[in-house]
């Protein structure tokens, strides 16, 4: 590659990329837009750098690499397992630093055997990683989605309120006021006129009326059955609503979902840590924490140092296309995100897969690791 | 130094803001005939005004092309990023009452407030294949509402232009955020605002952009106390 502002490492994490026996892809530069802010929400808008085709179409300059990937393996309807590796510049706007910076990266796609591809991504991050920072002590953060969705469901909270707690995992802050609301027996659900009058009619506990209910007044109003959300969907959504207004949870479930939330402890203590909450607590875990084990067994068995990975419970991202694994290395002493990586299970799909597609990888911080470098340099 | 105001150049808006500037003792007259885009101020020989369209006041006055302008705060906060930091909102001026709100259908009987509206576009891309889509002309105030606000990230915008309380019953966009005075556009497309929809009251103020050059200016000052002596 001719270009000169390339980090002096590239060449030899790219050597590290082949002995791991992945295969180097490219992406345009220039990117439907579309894919981005579908995935990652209107908020992106701000931050990537857009323009228009002559024909009218949104295009941009890749924000990241694991959309595009993905998308190319969709397109070249390549066949999985597959694991590709990536490096190139990447364009968006960012608080600190330049807006095109360098990121690196392996994204697995198709291995069936989770537990085994989540800790091979982890190993291989923190392996580039080793290889670029020397003896720098790594310290790698590693969450579970699917652990607190399970934490949850055994909690018997109606599926609405599971869907509004998975929803906010990740998000501190959004998360934090659920549980208050949900502790707090004096916030009431709010309902419309319209929907006392139906309660008055008797209409509301019979799904089948109501759904007749709607689709007359939808009819009556003008407004399509189905190009939104159909009459059958919103009673639904009402009954749901109306059990969200209800429910309350008790103090000991409280205090069990806040004692699950603060676990923050090396990772080779969290598997009995994980297991003894579950009996102390009498919740079923059973379909999270084999998976849970399993990978904390395949990273032993890879060779991870695992003193250098704590489990923190509340670690997510609050996108909708991660599913289990999340984690993110920084070096001891520093405190930038070096890379960041997880599962994503559901994004090949919904990027246009026509089978399901397990998917987990990472991206690397050209620009941070760098900075890291220089900074251990001038410690010597 | 010369003081340069920009007022709307047509409508009700322009009546209404001549109307205030004459209460404040400041009679606005074109200058050449009545339809010439230039104008001055009686008595006040360091003030000349500009009129122009209202959002092309909200850019003259960010940018700092001019001093101070005569616009819709809606306007403002759309068309500045962080207005607060580069305008100065000197007087409310009271008139050009509207409010952006958030409307949905009114046959959305399950939602009410934001929450309800988080939920749903929590599940929309699940059970629609694509994710709520919002149709508006306020993608900077949508943002900061529906993301800054209200932690909702996963809904699209779809541009609207004009006829956006059409968008929903149409099937173009699912809901809207758009600017009401009465509602009774609103209610006639069986739309209902949610409760705590309302992302800004908006008015016509007189804004002035945040100049250093205004220190200690006494024009400015002069300008700023005699409309506020009239509010």
């Amino acid at each position: 590659m001719p270009l000169i502002n390339l980090p002096a490492f590239a060449g030899d994490l790219l050597a590290d990329f082949e002995r791991l026996k992945t295969l180097r892809v490219d992406t345009p530069v220039i990117q439907p837009a579309e894919p981005f802010l579908d995935m990652a929400g209107e908020d992106l808008r701000r931050r990537i750098f857009m323009t228009e085709s002559e024909t009218g179409d949104s295009l941009c300059l890749r924000p990241e690499f694991t959309i595009p990937v993905c998308l190319r393996h969709i397109e070249t309807a390549t066949g999985t397992p597959q694991r590709y590796a990536y490096l190139g510049e990447v364009f968006r706007q960012r608080r600190e630093g330049s807006s095109e910076f360098y990121q690196a990266g392996i994204e697995d796609l198709g291995d069936t055997d989770t537990a085994g591809a989540d800790a091979r991504a982890i190993g291989d991050a923190m392996l580039v990683l080793s290889n670029r920072l020397g003896e720098r002590r790594l310290k790698v953060t590693l969450g579970d989605q699917s652990v607190f969705e399970a934490v949850i469901a055994a909690c018997g909270l109606p599926s609405g309120w599971q869907k509004r707690l998975i929803h906010a995992f990740g998000d501190q802050k959004l998360l934090q006021k659920l549980l208050g609301e949900l502790a707090d027996p004096k916030s009431p659900g709010v309902f419309g006129y319209e929907v006392e009058r139906l309660a008055i009619l008797g209409i509301l506990d019979d799904e089948e009326r109501l759904v007749a209910h709607l689709t007359e007044t939808m009819e009556a109003t003008g407004y399509s059955t189905n190009a939104s959300r159909s009459p059958r969907e919103i009673a639904r959504r009402l009954k749901e609503k109306m059990e969200l207004a209800t429910t309350r949870l008790d103090k000991a479930a409280l205090a069990v979902m806040r004692e699950f939330l603060a676990f923050d402890l090396p990772l080779s203590e969290a598997p009995a840590a994980l297991h003894a909450f579950a009996k102390k607590s009498k919740l079923k875990l059973d379909d999270a924490l084999p998976l849970f084990d399993a990978r904390v067994a395949a990273l032993a068995k890879a060779g991870a140092d695992s003193d250098l990975i704590r489990y923190r419970a509340a670690f997510g991202r609050p996108l909708d296309y991660y599913t289990g694994l999340v984690f993110e290395i920084e070096a001891e002493g520093a405190p930038a995100v070096l890379a960041g990586g997880g599962r994503f299970d559901r994004l090949l799909t919904l990027l246009g897969a026509r089978e399901h597609i397990p998917a987990v990888g990472f991206s690397l911080w050209l620009d941070r690791i760098e900075r890291a470098i220089a900074a251990a340099g001038a410690l010597k | 130094m010369t003081i340069t105001i920009a007022l709307p150049s047509k409508g009700r808006m322009k009546d209404d803001a001549s109307a205030i500037f004459e209460r404040a003792g400041m009679k606005i007259v074109a200058v050449g005939n009545d339809r010439s885009y230039r104008g001055r101020v009686e008595g006040w020989d360091d003030v000349e005004v500009a009129f122009l369209s209202a959002s092309e006041i909200s850019r003259e006055v960010g940018s700092g092309a001019v001093d101070f302008g005569v616009t819709g705060e809606d306007l403002v906060r759309e068309g500045i990023a962080d207005a607060d930091a580069r305008v100065e909102f000197a007087a409310r001026l009271g008139f050009g009452h509207a409010d952006v709100v958030v409307a949905v259908p009114e046959v959305w009987y399950d939602v009410d407030t934001m929450a309800d509206l988080g939920d749903v576009a929590a599940d929309f891309r699940a059970r629609h294949g694509r994710r709520l889509a919002i149709a508006t002309k306020y993608w900077r105030l949508t943002q900061q509402f529906f993301s800054g606000s209200h932690g909702i990230q996963l809904y699209r915008i779809v541009e609207s232009l004009g006829a956006t309380e059409g968008a929903p019953a149409s099937g173009s966009a699912d809901i809207i955020v758009d600017i009401t005075s009465t509602g009774s556009t609103l209610k006639a497309n069986h739309l209902k605002i949610l409760l705590d929809g309302v992302i800004l009251r908006s008015e016509a103020c007189l804004v002035r952009a945040r100049k250093a050059a205004h220190d200690g200016d006494p024009t400015i000052d002069r300008i700023i106390s005699s409309v506020r002596s009239i509010l």
